[in-house]
C-alpha cells in the first residue's frame, strides 16, 4: 500500500443546508499508482465534483464533516493545516481543472495575469519569467501567446479550457484533478481536448483523477475506474476489466446504455433517478433502480474485494 | 402566477416574524383608513381643519394628549366648560325682576378643581340679547378658601369675550392683593391664573414653588339688565393642558383628526405612485429589452434624460409654482417617474430572460411580440421585482411628507407632513411641545417600517440567488 | 495602460456626449415646466419693467416730465421691449433664449434673496453655497461607501452568525430618511443634552484662526453625518454583504482558491474586483438619491448649502433662484453620472469592448 502515489481511505465530506445535511462524499476509498489515471464515473448529483473539490480542500461554506486519510506520496494531506496546504499542496502538487471553464476564470483580469498568479505569488517568480513560461505552455497546447493579453470573455470555451490546462502544466503537478473538463464543449473541441490530455499523460506522466458522466469518454484515459453512486464508490476496478465486464449492477446498466458503433445493441436506460444526498436510504442505495435486487439489499452491502485492492459494494458479489 | 405558488409564497412569508409585523402594520393602517374615510369623510375633515378659532374655541391650545397624565406625576388639568345655556350641576342662572323694566341677573358657575397643575387659559364668553341698553355686570371669583375677589365690572355688547387669563390690569391688582396679604414683596409678575388658583402662602413667592389650591371654585356674575326681554348667557372655559388622544395644535385643532386622515392619504399616495410607476417602468423596460436596436436606444436615451432631471428639486419647483392638489401632485410624480432609472435595472434582467429557451420556443411557434412580453417575459420577472415595489412605497410616503414639510404640499388636506411642518413653524422644539412633532413622525415611521419589513422579507424569499442560503 | 486604449476613449466620448445631450434636454424641460403657468415670463417681464422705469428715471432728459407723461413713456418703452424680445409671439420662441441662458448658467437675478456680498446674481448666490453642500455630502457618501464595502465584505464571511442576523434586523431602519433621524439627533444632542450645535456650519461668530474654523465646521458636521450613518449604514452593509455572498461562491472564487492563492488576494482580486462594477452602479444610484435627500437634511440642520437655499427660495417664492437651482442640480447629476460611468468603464473591461450594451448604461 505504501508505494501507491495517491491513497484515499474513508474520505468523508458533508455539508449543511437549510434542508438538512448533504452527504456529498460518503466514505470514499481508492488509490492510484504514479502516472495512472482513475476515471470517476457517475450521474450528475452523485457527488463527484464534491469529491474533486474536497481533495484540493475547496470546501463549501457550510461544511460540517471533513475527515479521512489522503496519502499523497506517503504524506497525509488531511493532517496539514490550512496554511501549509495552501502553500505546499494547492497548485504545487495538486491542480484542479474545473467543470465549465467559462465561469472559472476571472472576467476582469487578463488571461496572462491569471496564469502567472500562482508562480508569482507562491514561488516568488518574477513577472517576466512567469509570462515566458506561460507563453511557452500555451504554445505547446496550440494557443497563440497573444491571448495572454486578452480577457476571458474574448476566448471561446475550448480555448478557455486549454488556458486552464496550461495553467496546470506550468507547475508540473504530481496529481491533476479533472472535473468534467469537456462537458460544456462541442464534440470536435472535446476530441481536441482529449487528444491533448493523452499527449500530456504521455509526456508529463502526472497522476490524474478524471471525473465524467460519459462512460465512453472515460475509456480513453483510464487505467482504473471508480463508479460513484449517491456519494459512495460502488465499484473500484481495473479499467480493462471494467470496460469488458463490469461487476456492479449500476456499472452494468451504464454500459448497457452506451451505443456502440459496430454491433447491434438494444439500448437500455436506467429508470428512476438517483436518491438525494440529503437522506440517503438505508441499505444499498441503488436497490430501487436495480433489476437484480433481493431481500438482502435492504441492509448496507459490505465491501467485497475483487483482486488486489479493487472492490465492489454489492450483495450479489458476496459469496455464501 | 399559479395559485399554488402564491400560497407557497405566503406560507414562507409567514415564517418570518418581521414579515408578520409588517403585514400587521399595513393591515392596521388599512383598517384605520377605512374607518376614517367612513367616520370622517373628506369634505368634513377639510372643513374642520380649515374652520377658524370659533369652531375650536372650547379646546385648549397646544394641549398634550390625555394619556400623558398616566406618565406624569403631576395630574394635568382637563378642560372644564360650563355654560348657562345648558343647565347642569355647577351652573345656575336666575333672573329676578327688580323695579320696572330692570332686573337683576345672577349666573353662578362652580366646579371642583383637583388637578396638580394650573389651567392653560381662562375665558368667559357672553351672549346678550337687548335692544339699546347694555347689561351691566360684575364678575366675582371665589376660591376654595372662601375668598371672594371681584375680577371685573363691565358693560357688555351682544357678543363679548373676556379673556381673563391675559387681563394685565387684573394681574397687577391680584399681585398687589397677595403681596399685601402676605406682607411680602413679590419679585416676579404672577400670572392671573396663578393668582386665581394658587395656594396663598409663602409658596407663591417663588414661581418654582407655586402650588394649586384644590377644591370648589366659583365664578359668579351679578348683573343688571335694563329691558324686559333682555337676556344674558355666559360660558366659562377653564382650559386644561390635555385633550383628546393626540392633543391640540396652535389653532386648538384636535391633532387626532390629522393623524387619522394622514393614514389614507399616505397609503393612497404611496401605494398608487409605487404601483403605477413600477408597472410603467417594467413595461417600458420589457419593450426596450425585447425589441432592441432603435426602440431600445430611443427608450434608453429618454430614460437618461429623465435621470438627469433632478427629481426632488423639480417636484419642489412644480409644487411651489403651481400649488397642485394632492391628486395633481400624484400625477406630476408619476409623470416624472415613468422613465426612471429603474428601467435600466429591469432591462438588464429582461435581457437575460429573453435568452431563455421557453421564450425562443414561443417565438418559434409564432407568438406575437406583445404576447411574448406580457405573457412570457413579465410574469417570469415579476416575482423578483415585487420586493422593490413594496420597498418603494415608503419613499413616496416620505416624498409627500417632505413636500408638506417644505411648505408646498396640498394646503387643504391634513397630512402627517403638514403636522410636522406646523410643529416646526410654530416652534414646537423650542417650546418643548415634543408630542406635536413625535406623533406624526411616529405615524410616518411606523408606516415606513411596515412596508420595509414586508419588503425586505419578500426580497429574501424572491431573490433567486439568495434562495440557496 | 488599458485606460488609454482608443476603444475606451471612444466609448467614454460617446457616453460623455450622450450625457451632455441628456443634461441639455433636461434643462430645456425645466424651462418648459417652469413656464407652464407663464411664471418665467412673468418674472422676466417684471424685470424688464423695473429696468425700463429705472433707466427712464435716471435719464436726465426726462427729468421734467410729470407723473402721467412719465408713466406713459415707461409703458411705451416697456411694450417696445416686450415686442423686441418676442413676447407677442408664442412662448416656444422665447424658450430657446431662456434655454441658452440656462445652459450657459446665465441665471438672472433673484427677486428677494441675495448673496453674502449683497449681489442678486443667482449664479453667485448658488456658487457661494455649492461648496458647502459638496463638502458635507461628499464626506457623508464616502464614509458610507467605505463602511458599506468593508462592513459588507467582513460580514459576508460571517454568514449566519449572530452579527449577521443583528445587522439584517436593523436594515429596515433605512426606510426612514436620514433627515428624519436628524430631527431626533437635534432633539437629543442639541436640545436635551446641549453638547452639539442645533445647526449651521460654523459657530457664530466664526473663529478667525483657520484651524479652529476647521474644527468648528467639523463639530457641526457631526450630527448630520451621524443621522445619515444611523439611517443608511446597516442597509449599505447588508446590500454589499448580499452582493459579496452572491458572487463569492462563484466558480472563479473556488478556482482561485484551488490555485492556492491566499485569502487576501482572493478577496481583493476575485471577490471585490469582480463585484466592484456593480457596487459602483449601486453607489451611483445612492449618490443621486443623496443629492435629493440633501435638500431636507440641509434644511433641518440649517446647513448653508444649495439644499437649504432651495427651501429658502421656495418660502420666498423666488422664482429665478428656484429655476436656477433645478438647472444646477441637473448639471450636478450629469457630472456625477459621467464620473461614475468612467469609473465603471475602467473597472469592467466587458464594457469597453462590447459597446456598452451589457452594463448599467
Amino acid at each position: 500500500m505504501s508505494d501507491k502515489h495517491l491513497n484515499v481511505k474513508n474520505f468523508v465530506m458533508y455539508y449543511r443546508t437549510t434542508r438538512g445535511e448533504v452527504k456529498a462524499v460518503d466514505n470514499v476509498s481508492f488509490n492510484l499508482d504514479k502516472g495512472e489515471t482513475v476515471a470517476v464515473i457517475g450521474e450528475s448529483g452523485c457527488g463527484k465534483s464534491s469529491l474533486a473539490k474536497s481533495l484540493i480542500r475547496v470546501l463549501p461554506r457550510n461544511v460540517s464533516v471533513y475527515r479521512g486519510t489522503v496519502l499523497l506520496d506517503g504524506l497525509n494531506l488531511m493532517e496539514l493545516n490550512e496554511k501549509a496546504f495552501e502553500k505546499e499542496i494547492r497548485w504545487v502538487k495538486i491542480t484542479y481543472i474545473p467543470q465549465a471553464a467559462l465561469n472559472s476564470l476571472n472576467d476582469v483580469l487578463k488571461i496572462g495575469d491569471q496564469m502567472i498568479e500562482p508562480l508569482v505569488v507562491k514561488n516568488k517568480a518574477s513577472r517576466g519569467e512567469a509570462l515566458e513560461i506561460a507563453a511557452k505552455t500555451l504554445k505547446s497546447l496550440g494557443v497563440s501567446e497573444e491571448f495572454l493579453y486578452r480577457y476571458p470573455f474574448e476566448l471561446s470555451g475550448g480555448m478557455r479550457q486549454r488556458v486552464i490546462i496550461a495553467m496546470s502544466l506550468m507547475v508540473k503537478p504530481e496529481l491533476m484533478l479533472l472535473d468534467e473538463p469537456t462537458s460544456s464543449l462541442d464534440v470536435l473541441t472535446q476530441a481536441n481536448i482529449m487528444n491533448l490530455m493523452k499527449k500530456i499523460k504521455k509526456e508529463y506522466k502526472p497522476s490524474m483523477i478524471f471525473i465524467t458522466h460519459d462512460v465512453s469518454l472515460s475509456s480513453e484515459l483510464a487505467d482504473k475506474v471508480a463508479v460513484m453512486y449517491a456519494g459512495q464508490i460502488v465499484e473500484f476496478n481495473n479499467a480493462e476489466k471494467f470496460y469488458k465486464d463490469p461487476v456492479h449492477p449500476y456499472s452494468r446498466k451504464l454500459m448497457e446504455s452506451i451505443p456502440t458503433l459496430r454491433t447491434d445493441k438494444k439500448l437500455d436506460y436506467i429508470p428512476g433517478s438517483p436518491p438525494s444526498l440529503l437522506n440517503p436510504p438505508k441499505g444499498c442505495r441503488f436497490r430501487d433502480r436495480c433489476p437484480w435486487r433481493f431481500e438482502k439489499c435492504v441492509e448496507d452491502p459490505p465491501i467485497t474485494f475483487l483482486e488486489k485492492d479493487f472492490y465492489v459494494r454489492c450483495w450479489l458479489s458476496v459469496r455464501g | 402566477m399559479e395559485s399554488r405558488k402564491i400560497r407557497e409564497t405566503f406560507k414562507q412569508l409567514f415564517t418570518y416574524k418581521s414579515a408578520l409585523i409588517g403585514l400587521l402594520i399595513i393591515l392596521g393602517l388599512i383598517i384605520v383608513s377605512i374607518y376614517t374615510i367612513i367616520a370622517l369623510p373628506y369634505d368634513t375633515a377639510v372643513e374642520l381643519w380649515r374652520a377658524g378659532e370659533k369652531y375650536w374655541l372650547d379646546n385648549p391650545r397646544n394641549a398634550l394628549p390625555s394619556w400623558a397624565n398616566i406618565f406624569s406625576s403631576k395630574k394635568l388639568p382637563e378642560t372644564i366648560t360650563l355654560t348657562s345655556e345648558k343647565p347642569k350641576t355647577g351652573v345656575s342662572k336666575a333672573i329676578i325682576p327688580a323695579i320696572g323694566k330692570v332686573s337683576v341677573i345672577r349666573i353662578e358657575f362652580s366646579f371642583n378643581y383637583e388637578y396638580d397643575d394650573f389651567p392653560s387659559e381662562l375665558n368667559l364668553f357672553f351672549k346678550a340679547k337687548f335692544n339699546t341698553s347694555s347689561p351691566h355686570l360684575t364678575i366675582h371669583w371665589v376660591k376654595p378658601n372662601g375668598e371672594d375677589i371681584v375680577l371685573k365690572t363691565l358693560s357688555i355688547s351682544q357678543e363679548e369675550n373676556y379673556y381673563i387669563s391675559v387681563d394685565h390690569r387684573l394681574a397687577n391688582e391680584l399681585k398687589n392683593r397677595i403681596s399685601q396679604k402676605l406682607n411680602k414683596s413679590i419679585e416676579y409678575d404672577i400670572p392671573v391664573l396663578a393668582s386665581l388658583f394658587a395656594v396663598e402662602d409663602n409658596s407663591i413667592v417663588n414661581p418654582d414653588t407655586v402650588k394649586v389650591m384644590k377644591g370648589i371654585y366659583k365664578l359668579w356674575i351679578e348683573g343688571v339688565i335694563f329691558e324686559t326681554d333682555a337676556d344674558l348667557d355666559a360660558k366659562l372655559n377653564v382650559y386644561g393642558k390635555v385633550y383628546g388622544w393626540a392633543g391640540t395644535d396652535h389653532l386648538r385643532r384636535d391633532i387626532g383628526i390629522a393623524l387619522l386622515w394622514g393614514a389614507p392619504v399616505a397609503l393612497a399616495f404611496g401605494v398608487t405612485a409605487s404601483l403605477l410607476i413600477a408597472f410603467s417602468n417594467i413595461i417600458l423596460a420589457a419593450i426596450s429589452a425585447w425589441f432592441r436596436r432603435y426602440i431600445d436606444s430611443f427608450i434608453q436615451r429618454i430614460t437618461e434624460i429623465f435621470m438627469t432631471l433632478p427629481f426632488l428639486p423639480t417636484m419642489i419647483m412644480i409644487a411651489t409654482f403651481f400649488r397642485p392638489t394632492l391628486l395633481n401632485l400624484l400625477l406630476a410624480v408619476i409623470a416624472l417617474s415613468i422613465f426612471s432609472a429603474s428601467i435600466k435595472t429591469y432591462r438588464a434582467v429582461f435581457l437575460q430572460v429573453r435568452e431563455f429557451p421557453y421564450v425562443e420556443a414561443a417565438k418559434a411557434y409564432g407568438a406575437g411580440n406583445f404576447r411574448i412580453i406580457l405573457q412570457y417575459l413579465i410574469p417570469k420577472v415579476l416575482p423578483t421585482l415585487i420586493p422593490s415595489i413594496v420597498l418603494s412605497v415608503p419613499d413616496f410616503v416620505f416624498l409627500e411628507a417632505v413636500l408638506s414639510l417644505l411648505g408646498v404640499g396640498d394646503p387643504l388636506i391634513p397630512t402627517w407632513g403638514k403636522i410636522v411642518e406646523d410643529a416646526f413653524r410654530y416652534g414646537a422644539l423650542y417650546k418643548g411641545l415634543y408630542y406635536w412633532v413625535l406623533e406624526p413622525s411616529l405615524m410616518l415611521a411606523i408606516t415606513s417600517m411596515g412596508f420595509a419589513l414586508l419588503g425586505f422579507t419578500l426580497d429574501k424569499i424572491f431573490n433567486p440567488k439568495l434562495k440557496e442560503m | 495602460m488599458a485606460i488609454m486604449k482608443t476603444s475606451f476613449m471612444r466609448h467614454m466620448l460617446k457616453r460623455g456626449i450622450l450625457i451632455l445631450f441628456s443634461a441639455m434636454v433636461a434643462v430645456y424641460a425645466t424651462v418648459l415646466i417652469a413656464n407652464m403657468g407663464g411664471y418665467v415670463d412673468q418674472i422676466i417681464k417684471s424685470e424688464i419693467y423695473m429696468t425700463v422705469s429705472q433707466s427712464v428715471r435716471q435719464n436726465p432728459a426726462f427729468r421734467y416730465l410729470n407723473e402721467t407723461q412719465y408713466k406713459k413713456l415707461v409703458e411705451e418703452i416697456y411694450n417696445n421691449e416686450l415686442r423686441r424680445l418676442g413676447f407677442d409671439k408664442p412662448f416656444i420662441y422665447r424658450s430657446f433664449n431662456y434655454w441658452k441662458d440656462a445652459l450657459t448658467l446665465d441665471l438672472g437675478r433673484a427677486l428677494f434673496l441675495s448673496s453674502e456680498s449683497g449681489s442678486r446674481s443667482v449664479r453667485l448666490i448658488i456658487a457661494e453655497r455649492l461648496p458647502h453642500t459638496i463638502l458635507l455630502f461628499t464626506t457623508m457618501n464616502i464614509i458610507l461607501f467605505f463602511i458599506g464595502l468593508v462592513g459588507g465584505l467582513a460580514l459576508s464571511r460571517k454568514y449566519g452568525s449572530v452579527l449577521d442576523r443583528v445587522v439584517t434586523m436593523l436594515v429596515p431602519l433605512s426606510s426612514l430618511p436620514g433627515w428624519f433621524y436628524g430631527i431626533f439627533m437635534i432633539l437629543i444632542f442639541a436640545s436635551f443634552f446641549g453638547i452639539l450645535p442645533y445647526g449651521g456650519m460654523v459657530d457664530v461668530p466664526p473663529p478667525s484662526d483657520k484651524f479652529e474654523y476647521a474644527l468648528s465646521v467639523l463639530k457641526h458636521m457631526v450630527l448630520p453625518i451621524l443621522s445619515w450613518l444611523i439611517a443608511y449604514s446597516f442597509f449599505y452593509i447588508y446590500s454589499r454583504r448580499t452582493f459579496f455572498l452572491m458572487f463569492s461562491s462563484e466558480d472563479h472564487v473556488d478556482f482561485a482558491k484551488a490555485k492556492g492563492l491566499p485569502e487576501s488576494i482572493i478577496q481583493r482580486r476575485y471577490v471585490l474586483r469582480t463585484v466592484l462594477p456593480y457596487i459602483i452602479t449601486d453607489f451611483s444610484l445612492m449618490l443621486i438619491s443623496s443629492w435629493m435627500g440633501a435638500i431636507v437634511t440641509e434644511t433641518v440642520f440649517s446647513w448653508p448649502g444649495i439644499g437649504s437655499l432651495l427651501y429658502a427660495a421656495t418660502n420666498a417664492l423666488d422664482g429665478p433662484v428656484i429655476v436656477g437651482l433645478v438647472v444646477i442640480y441637473a448639471y450636478l447629476l450629469a457630472i456625477t453620472n459621467f464620473i461614475l460611468e468612467s469609473l465603471y468603464g475602467i473597472l469592467d473591461p466587458r464594457i469597453r469592448t462590447e459597446g456598452g450594451e451589457i452594463g448599467i448604461a
